[in-house]
């Protein structure tokens, strides 16, 4: 080992004496390794989980139809035979008016086949009452909670649905009528993305309504376990489908969304990572007030022969030290909080009261986490670079001292 | 470098220092030719240019004029830490090292030490009675140890020069007896050459050669 790096180790962890100074440096380093693996891991887990109930509510494939496909049943049965499909369901949607005790809405319908939307999704886990689903009829709709709140109906309530289908019939002076339905449950997934207005009802109700006879606008698929829902999609769209339809991932459908999510946190990561530079910026005056107090120290070690380049080594290397203790310990108290964090969080909403509050606000009543590797590195890379550059105006101030001067001071 | 060479030849040696628009001639032309093995001594008034001097030949300080050599070649800093040693009035240990650990930074400029170096430390501590300190940090050390550290820490590297500034200057008469002693009985046994800077006249008498700094010029 040269001099420089024994040197700093001694220099922060001297023999027989507590590491005061150090470990302050370090802790600034690791409570905002910390908290940066904590944030990212539950934003991650708000991501993951959100990205489950897209897969949970539209399966992990859509197969959109250019316009719409008149008779689904060909089409329906050879994506079912296509390997690495488990399931199908054919949907129809398309933004209706909905006018329920004088307010108007102007939500998505969202037409599923009863029978099988439950092979492909999860839809009950979020419709309350939970029976609903099945009940559903060509008469009864399932409102999203939200937009039932907007418009004040409540289960049981009868409202009113116009689809664009009657502008064409009054262009031809057909007399119209708007559809009337029942809303026999409420739907609540837990994000605002997937919750804003939605209504669910049959496909055949949905046909009605935008006039396609027997037709539909597309499939929802789910995969077989252990199979890539990308595999799967080049395969329909290889073989399976014609040149009218198209199978899109549920990632590339929700493209922008998830932009907007990975946004969201790559904005938080870098808000927070200024704790991290906070930290540095500690480490910077802990060592810059080491090299004064030990000015007469580095002016011997120029006595003795070293190179004032590797002066300035083992100040950087005193840095380097500290961020990579720092941001080790960091990763693990982020775990270590993450691991009790459902303990922290009800007990935080015992205290509060707020227990009822909590489960009603998120659809997971336990906190999530999920933390990606890539997260976790950019993190560790990250802070152990900033606290090393940290070093550098310490270094560079050790290196400048000449022997002489730094001997002769008091 | 031959046998014959002398340890230290500086010639002409000379340092102003500016103040404001004052300049103060520290050194005006200092001759200076040290033997192998051979110790001088220097004594001077406070302030006549003693360490200026003593900076100089350690090559700590460049000089405003003049050659100086080590060894017969031409003295440069990245051979500082083989060709001599240095003992300063105020010990300069490391605080967080232990005895034997700063005597072994000598050997550290120069490569992590092994075996061979861990023993001459040892050695060197027991020469300057200090094994039962070797573990002791400076902190645990009296003044009068503290320099017997920092003088086996100048002979660690084996150097052919030994510069000392007023070793003795923060030591009480006894003490700093004991380390005179010390440092030239080491020195003897060695063959080490010796400039040694003291005010004490009896010091200065038990070295080979006794010059004075007057005027910046040595005599
Ligand atoms: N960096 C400097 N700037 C200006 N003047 C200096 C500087 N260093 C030393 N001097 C001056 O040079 C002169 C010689 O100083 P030096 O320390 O060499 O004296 P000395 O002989 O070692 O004295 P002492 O016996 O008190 O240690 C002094 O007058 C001092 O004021
Ligand atoms: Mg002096």
């Amino acid at each position: 080992m040269p001099w420089y790096l024994y040197l700093a180790f001694k220099q922060l962890f001297p023999t027989g004496r507590f590491p005061f100074f150090t470990a302050i440096s370090v802790l600034g380093v690791t409570l905002g390794v910390a908290v940066l693996v904590i944030v990212t891991s539950v934003m991650g887990g708000f991501g993951y989980e959100i990205r489950r109930m897209i897969v949970e509510t539209e399966g992990e494939i859509d197969v959109k139809a250019r316009g719409y496909v008149a008779d689904p049943r060909e089409i329906l049965a050879k994506v079912r035979a296509t390997p690495g499909v488990a399931a199908a369901t054919p949907y129809a949607k398309g933004a209706v008016a909905v006018l329920a005790a004088g307010r108007t809405a102007y939500p998505m319908f969202r037409g599923v086949d009863v029978n099988s939307v439950e092979s492909v999704t999860q839809l009950g886990r979020f419709v309350n009452p939970r029976s609903s689903l099945a009940a559903l009829d060509d008469d009864s709709v399932i409102m999203s909670s939200a937009l039932a709140n907007s418009l004040g109906v409540r289960i049981g309530d009868k409202i009113e649905i116009y689809s664009p289908l009657i502008i064409e019939k009054m262009k031809s002076d057909e007399v119209f009528l708007p559809r009337e339905f029942r809303v026999i449950g409420d739907l609540y997934i837990g994000h605002q993305q997937l919750d804003s207005s939605t209504i669910y009802g049959t496909v055949r109700a949905a046909q009605d309504l935008y006039g396609l006879g027997k037709g539909v606008h597309g499939i929802y698929v789910r995969v077989k376990d252990g199979e890539n829902e990308h595999a799967v999609v080049a395969r329909l769209n290889a073989t399976t489908l014609p040149p009218t339809m198209r199978a899109f991932s549920w990632m590339e459908s929700w493209e922008d969304f998830l932009w907007v999510l990975n946004l969201e946190k790559s904005i938080n990561f870098f808000l927070l990572l200024f704790i991290v530079i906070i930290a540095a910026f500690s480490v910077m005056s802990s060592l810059l007030i080491s090299v004064v107090r030990k000015t007469r120290e580095i002016g011997l070690l120029g006595a003795l022969g070293a190179r004032a380049r590797d002066v300035a080594l083992c100040f950087c290397a005193q840095a380097f030290i500290i961020g990579v203790t720092g941001t080790l310990a960091g990763v693990g108290l982020g775990f270590g909080v993450l691991a009790i964090r459902n303990d922290l969080v009800h007990g935080i909403a015992k205290i509060m009261q707020r227990q009822d509050t909590l489960r009603q606000f998120y659809q997971f009543s336990d906190l999530p986490s999920h933390t990606l590797t890539s997260d976790l590195v950019l993190t560790v890379v990250m802070s152990i670079v900033i606290s090393t550059l940290a070093g550098l105006i310490p270094a560079w101030r050790a290196a400048r001292l000449k022997p002489v001067e730094a001997l002769r001071s008091e | 470098m031959t046998r014959g060479d002398p340890v230290l030849t500086a010639t002409g040696l000379q340092k102003f220092y500016q103040s404001g628009d004052r300049r103060i001639e520290v050194l005006r032309s200092v001759d200076l030719t040290v033997a192998a093995g051979e110790s001088v001594s220097i004594r001077g008034e406070s302030g006549s240019g003693k360490s200026t001097l003593l900076n100089l030949l350690a090559g700590l300080d460049s000089a405003d004029a003049g050659t100086l050599a080590w060894g017969g070649a031409p003295a440069k800093a990245s051979r500082r830490a083989v060709f001599l040693g240095i003992v300063f009035q105020s010990f300069y240990l490391i605080p967080e090292i232990d005895a034997r650990a700063n005597v072994l930074m000598a050997a550290r400029m120069l490569k992590a030490p092994g075996a061979k170096e861990r023993a001459r430390a040892d050695e060197l501590l027991q020469r300057v009675g200090l094994t039962e300190r070797a573990t002791h940090l400076p902190t645990q050390l009296s003044g009068g140890e503290r320099q017997r550290v920092a003088v086996a820490r100048a002979l660690m590297n084996s150097p052919q020069l030994l510069l000392a500034d007023e070793p003795t200057g923060n030591l009480d008469e006894h003490t700093g007896d004991v380390v005179i002693e010390m440092l030239l009985a080491l020195c003897r046994e060695t063959g080490t050459a010796l400039v040694l800077v003291t005010h004490n006249v009896a010091h200065a008498a038990k070295t080979g050669r006794q010059l004075v700094l007057t005027n910046g010029r040595l005599a």
